[in-house]
């Protein structure tokens, strides 16, 4: 297939990649630009490990083509801390224990942030329905919930 | 802080930001220059024997750097007992599931590899399989390893007391019937592996472990190298749950791709591939037949388990005997008689899933509530004149050193409204109650204890090495917050270094949920002796005696006189000009019976020691269409001490979406034959968010006197216990009893239908 240079605008910098056509976001994330924090738990749509933010809308880019979101802003899990100062939602993460092998992680935190830019209130019955997307194995969504709902007080 | 003071905190874990950020590193985010990326061809039979393999235009392709196939193998086999050793991880002569890795090629991109996939020309000789244990073991049924007759891979029996003579004597006696269908792990991380090979005979391996020295000491046989050429490297676990425990055929054809290749080649599987080519969870036909007397005091016991254990072995005794093993580790029992056999069938291979069995134990907990009912006592009740206590021996002849089952069961209880809810809920909502004890870890042989050392810097900071593993746990941050608090340093001043075979000290690994037990022991111990060391020193220089002296913040001080005090710097400086550098060794073993086996000796202290947790559910179920919704869960939890109640509690909330919402109601595996019909995330349903009960986590202390700070294991009967009370709690909603799991609404309808074929 027919190679492409695609402009990419990712955690706020401009970036040249060459792509085929059917590539998917995620696997340019990972495989071309090297921020592997988006992670790639299924491939088809169903786990939300995937997650990144498009003009601050969670998607999965396992079902996202690359040559699709150029002009967009991305935002990956490794774009969401200003330097050494975590994102609200990230701390939240850490100081409820809502992180235990971490691999649904950045697609959870994604998924909260953007509940609350849309939603700086949710209820928990919101929280729930918003991460329903994206699939823990390890924490049974208690404080996962119990995080976002912390940040939102936060914010 | 004092010694005691950190541990016990809520703590925030050491490996959270890095995960928080997306820095923490998988094996496939992995790259090394010059990487390959491989691919395996897989059997579409479930059982043929291989007449050919013809790679010739696959190694012609451009881009194609290694082939091999079960020539490359050279026929070794692998099984984790001497007696279980028939896997051949890539085979020559037959393949005996669908899936099976057949040959595998290493190019310089995917797409080449999966082009050079479709190059092999494979001729198979198709032969009869068999799909269905109980068949499996029948006569004339197709034999699936030449040395193993009516495909039983392992029977178990043990017997203990005048069994029958129970029987005749007991007031009531049951005898029911469980099953299950096979469900899987599905860790959010597929399985993935990276290996490097350098000039100097050196063998790295990135792959998902529960135990970095197991997959070293294994491959190091399969590749017959020397234990310390093989290293397994740290790396981050995306779950495990006993889906990572064993060797697996990726790690061994990534390692031979890479020594063919002269170059590092990665493989990620797909999501289908980390259904189908690694492990699951086995399904079981559970016989249980019980004798009480008139109070409900088992008399008589008896279980026959048979697992379908897929093609090959695997961890096979282990997963056979756990059956039993809960069951006498949370019950008084006298006289017993257990058969378990795990049996060959063409499927893939299983495995230990979280001390799987919904069928065995969902079955136990049911029938004592059948026998609660026919008797008219309490189900609470009927657990508490059975439960085991401290000080008491186990059936087959391990002592309790400390108990919270009573504890557990009563908090339990107390906290749900147990009493006013239980029978007396409206139809349809019902409420139910699961206990049970668990092992914290088992014999292991050498493999069974952990160590770890702890090394200071001049400047007043360390570094504790330790072969702990995390796979999601905490395990890491457990580690560290046992040795800060001794230390009464910050947890942040420590630094880890864990989990790589050639660095760390053997350990036992995360299994059996010993890793709190036997790591964090070795931990202390390291912190203990290190402690003792930097007290000695400094006695010298503040004129005191050690055990006049206390250490904390970086200081070390007189505990009388704190103003008489010295850094922690200068205290590690004067070790260093002294020649007696300050390095602490901690090492512990559990206090088993080594000469404990699976199959030939089932008898003798299991566990150092074992944990006890009892949990109540609520449900809510939709009688027009079956579908069953757990409301409301309080799980109590003996995990000995809470080193982080956070995570404790964690692991509770966990295993009541996996165990509970997840293996009770939902996860199941269908099947055509040997073929898996829904290998995909899409079809195979997990527990996600809004599916989820409120959980109230209450965490017992029973404080272990061998533990760490009292501490045992965190969280793991919560599953084995949502499956009885999920199971009680519909019979409570409405008056029917399904002994088969997954309880899907289909099961739901039916048995009301058959209860009530007028609706
Ligand atoms: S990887 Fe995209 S949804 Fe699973
Ligand atoms: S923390 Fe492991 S999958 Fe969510």
């Amino acid at each position: 297939m027919e190679r492409q240079l695609i402009q990419l605008k990712v955690n706020g910098e401009e970036r040249d990649v060459v792509v085929s056509p059917n590539e998917t976001l995620v696997e340019v994330l990972r495989d071309r630009l090297e921020l592997t924090g988006t992670k790639m738990g299924c491939g088809e749509g169903a786990c939300g490990t995937c997650t990144v933010l498009l003009d601050g809308k969670p998607v999965r880019s396992c079902l996202t083509l690359a040559v699709e979101v150029q002009g967009q802003e991305i935002v990956t899990i490794e774009g969401l801390a200003e330097g050494a100062e975590l994102h609200p939602v990230q701390e939240a993460f850490m100081e409820h224990g809502a992180i235990q092998c971490g691999f649904c992680s950045p697609g959870m935190i994604l998924t909260g942030k953007a509940l609350l830019d849309e939603n700086p209130h949710p209820t928990e019955e919101g929280v729930r329905r918003a991460i329903s997307g994206v699939v823990c194995r390890c924490t049974g969504y208690a404080k996962i919930v119990e995080a976002i709902m912390a940040a939102a007080d936060a914010l | 802080m004092a010694e005691g003071e950190l541990v016990g905190q809520r703590v925030v874990r050491i490996d959270s930001r890095a995960k928080a950020t997306g820095e923490a590193r998988y094996t496939a985010d992995l790259t090394l220059p010059r990487m390959l990326h491989a691919k395996v061809l897989r059997s579409p039979h479930a059982h043929a024997r291989i007449l050919n393999i013809d790679t010739s235009k696959a190694e012609r392709l451009p881009g194609v750097k290694a082939v091999v196939t079960g020539k490359d193998a050279a026929g070794v086999k692998w099984g984790v007992f001497r007696y279980t050793r028939d896997q051949e991880l890539l085979p020559a002569e037959k393949v005996r599931y669908v899936g099976e890795d057949v040959a595998a090629v290493a190019a310089l991109d995917e797409e080449t590899a999966l082009e050079a996939l479709s190059l092999i020309d494979v001729e198979y000789d198709v032969l009869p399989a068999v799909f269905d244990p109980l068949e499996a073991m029948q006569e004339g049924a197709p034999q699936i390893h030449d040395h193993v007759e009516n495909n039983v891979n392992i029977h178990v029996p043990i017997e203990v007391g005048d069994v029958d003579r129970a029987f005749q004597e007991a007031y009531l006696v049951r005898e029911d019937r469980f099953s299950d269908t096979e469900y899987t792990y599905c860790q959010t991380e597929p399985y993935a592996v990276l290996v490097n090979y350098d000039s100097n005979g050196n063998l790295e391996i990135w792959t998902p472990n529960a135990s970095p020295h197991t997959k070293a000491k294994a491959l190091s046989n399969l590749l017959k190298m020397p234990l310390a050429k093989v290293k397994v490297r740290k790396i981050s676990t995306g779950g495990a749950f006993g889906g990572r425990s064993d060797i697996f055929p990726g790690e061994f054809i990534a390692a031979l791709l890479a020594i063919k290749a002269g170059r590092p080649v990665k493989m990620v599987y797909t999501r289908e591939e980390s259904f189908t080519s690694v492990r699951q969870a086995h399904s079981m036909v559970v016989d249980l037949k019980t004798g009480v007397t008139e109070d409900g005091r088992f008399l008589a016991n008896e279980m026959k388990v048979v697992l379908d254990g897929g093609a090959y072995s695997s961890t096979g005794p282990i997963a056979v005997s756990v059956p039993f093993l809960v069951w006498e580790e949370t019950y008084r029992l006298h006289n017993v008689r257990f058969n378990g056999y795990r049996v060959f069938t063409n499927k893939p291979v299983r495995g230990m899933y979280r001390c799987h069995g919904r069928s065995f134990m969902g079955g136990l907990g049911m029938q004592l509530d059948m026998i609660a009912e026919e008797l008219s006592i309490d189900p609470a009740e009927i657990r508490l004149r059975n439960a085991l206590r401290t000080g008491e021996t186990q059936v087959t002849g391990s002592r309790i050193i400390s108990c919270g089952l009573t504890e557990a069961i009563e908090k339990a209880t107390e906290t749900s409204g147990w009493k006013e809810k239980r029978g007396k809920l409206p139809y349809s909502r019902g409420i139910g109650m699961g206990a049970s004890g668990m092992m914290v870890g088992f014999p292991m042989g050498i493999r069974g204890g952990s160590a770890a050392l702890l090394k200071f810097n001049e400047d007043g900071g360390c570094t504790l090495i330790s072969g702990v593993v995390d796979n999601g746990q905490g395990n890491e941050s457990m580690v560290v917050q046992i040795a800060a608090d001794v230390l009464g340093m910050k947890m942040e001043d420590i630094n880890l270094v864990s989990s790589d075979s050639e660095i760390t000290p053997l350990d036992q690994g995360a299994y059996s949920q010993a890793s709190t037990f036997v790591s964090g022991n070795a931990a202390r111990g390291a912190a203990v002796d290190a402690r003792e060391q930097i007290l000695n020193i400094a006695s010298d220089m503040l004129d005191a005696t050690p055990g006049e002296l206390d250490l904390k913040d970086g200081q070390v001080f007189v505990k009388h006189r704190p103003e008489w005090n010295v850094w922690l710097g200068k205290v590690i400086r004067k070790a260093l000009l002294d020649n007696t550098p300050v390095v602490g060794r901690g090492s512990y073993m559990p206090k088993v019976d080594l000469r404990r086996e699976w199959v030939s000796n089932p008898k003798g202290q299991h566990a150092g020691t074992f944990s006890f947790g009892a949990v109540v559910a609520e449900v809510e179920v939709d009688t027009e269409t079956g579908q069953v919704r757990v409301t409301n869960v309080t799980g109590a939890h003996d995990c000995g001490f809470a080193i982080n109640p956070m995570a404790v509690e964690g692991q509770l909330e966990g295993s009541v979406a996996s165990g509970g919402v997840g293996a009770s109601l939902l996860e199941e595996h269908s099947w055509d034959g040997g073929q898996m019909l829904n290998a995909t995330m899409l079809e195979y349903k997990v527990p996600l968010s809004v599916d989820m009960p409120q959980i109230t986590p209450i965490i017992v202390e029973t404080v272990d006197p061998e533990g760490p700070f009292g501490a045992k294991e965190a969280g793991l009967a919560g599953s084995m216990n949502m499956f009885q009370a999920v199971g009680n709690a519909i019979y409570d909603a409405l008056g029917v009893w399904i002994k088969e799991f997954p309880i899907t609404p289909d099961k739901v309808l039916q048995a009301l239908e058959e209860k009530d074929p007028e609706s």
